[in-house]
């Protein structure tokens, strides 16, 4: 007779620590851009582009990025240091033991970002590691997040998205050099009941390595470097077959965004705000099409900051709090896609939080 | 079916409605690559016509992807 027969309720069995039903809640929030400006008129200036052009096929006026010699922790550092003073007001709690950073380009390929971030907030010592998931890797971070404290590894979780995109973008390429953009965003997670708000919901995630060659940095991992031959220029920087990606994006978002509606027991049509990765005001459009949400209940900054990589929904979800775009108590749908290909959503009741 | 096309491409993809003409090439209605694939999307879901974004890719005019249209919608 196995252990699955045993009457329900008892708790036997249960490795300790572990309590039943404990869920993971956001408990604060931050986001970060370098000052460093580049306007459309910027780039017009040195490729052949346009402002009407840059905009009417991406949405983007504006974005940000890194000064030279600045890396990605230097972002992730500020949008956690305020995601940590967000949280720290409530419950009288601060700090975090454990740091989940995802991101597409670390400070060096060996180690992960995540100690070093963890050190200069003053986590030293805390579980830290880095999620590569490229433009979804702030949802794989959070579902990792939310999976330490459900097993009692962790009680509260520094999870920050961080990308300084622009370092793997070639300046001269017009297709990708008006998208990208650098900046960080965070979130704290803490131990807490599943009925409460800011409890996240089920994180959806899903992949297709079919597909790697769609959206890719060639060069300068080990398939390259074990041939012991330099890489050509243009395979260290960032590729992306844009009409393919597209239509991917498009399908792949529309499908999780409705597992995770409905695995929270919501209708679409309860949805208040959805936060989905910022890539491209097109995208978004035609998943509003497919899933018949109107427009105007997606948030968004691309406008302003450009497709920030792993940065881009916790960034998002930064500003929109700060303008008051997401309030308190609205049901609230996170979706990304990209790289990998890889593609997540969740759900939650946007909390309560500071600022 | 030139007006159904028409249609879609006025209010789903922001095309403007006098440059459309059966003779007009996707690029002289400022249908770029995405918008190819937006196009694509919009006939499977509105219409029920599976026309891929390759198929509208080598389509040279308005008039080619409407009988791209005809076509599929005749084999329904």
């Amino acid at each position: 007779m196995s252990n699955s027969e045993a009457p329900s309720g008892r708790s036997a069995g249960l490795p300790t620590g572990r309590a039943p039903g404990r869920s993971a809640v956001l408990a604060g929030l931050g986001g970060w851009v370098p000052p460093r400006q580049v306007t459309n008129a910027d780039l017009s200036a040195r490729l052949d582009t346009s402002d009407s052009w840059i905009r009417s096929r991406t949405g983007i006026a504006t974005r940000h990025v890194v000064a030279p010699g600045d890396a990605t922790s230097d972002l992730a550092v500020e949008a956690g240091r305020l995601a940590l003073k967000s949280a720290g007001g409530a419950d009288g709690e601060d700090g975090a033991d454990a740091v989940v950073l995802a991101t597409t380009t670390p400070d060096r390929p060996c180690p992960a970002t995540a100690p070093e971030v963890a050190d200069r907030l003053g986590l030293g010592g805390s579980a830290a590691f880095d999620v590569s998931a490229v433009c979804t890797g702030f949802l794989y971070a959070l579902a990792a997040g939310q999976g330490l404290i459900a097993a009692g590894t962790a009680e509260r979780v520094l999870v920050i998205g961080a990308d300084a995109f622009t370092t793997i973008i070639d300046p001269q390429d017009r297709g990708t050099a008006v998208i990208f953009a650098d900046g960080a965003g965070a979130v704290v997670l803490r131990a807490g009941r599943p009925d409460e708000p800011g409890a996240l919901g089920r994180v959806f995630l899903g992949s297709d390595g079919s597909r790697s060659q769609l959206i890719q940095v060639p060069a300068g991992g080990s398939r390259q470097r074990s041939t012991g031959v330099p890489a050509r220029e243009r395979d260290t920087y960032f590729q992306m077959s844009g009409q393919q990606t597209f239509r991917q994006a498009v399908e792949r978002m529309s499908a999780v965004s409705r597992q995770a509606v409905d695995s929270a027991g919501w209708k679409l049509a309860d949805v208040d705000r959805i936060a989905a990765h910022q890539a491209n005001a097109r995208i978004l459009g035609a998943v509003g099409e497919e899933l018949g949400v109107p427009e105007e209940r997606f948030l968004s900054n691309i406008e302003h900051v450009g497709n920030t990589g792993a940065a881009s929904i916790p960034l998002l979800l930064h500003h929109s709090h700060a303008d008051r775009s997401l309030g308190t108590g609205d049901r609230l749908l996170l979706t990304a896609f990209g790289a990998g290909l890889a593609w997540g959503a969740t759900t939650v009741v946007w909390p309560d939080l500071p600022g | 079916m030139f007006e159904t096309l028409k249609d879609i491409l006025v209010n789903k993809l922001k095309v403007s409605p006098d440059t459309i003409t059966a003779e007009a090439t996707p690029e002289e209605i400022d249908l770029d690559s995405l918008a190819i694939v937006e196009l694509s999307l919009v006939l499977e879901k509105e219409l029920g016509l599976a026309v891929s974004e390759d198929e509208l890719s080598e389509a040279g005019t308005v008039g080619d992807i409407v009988r791209l249209m005809d076509e599929r919608s005749a084999r329904v």
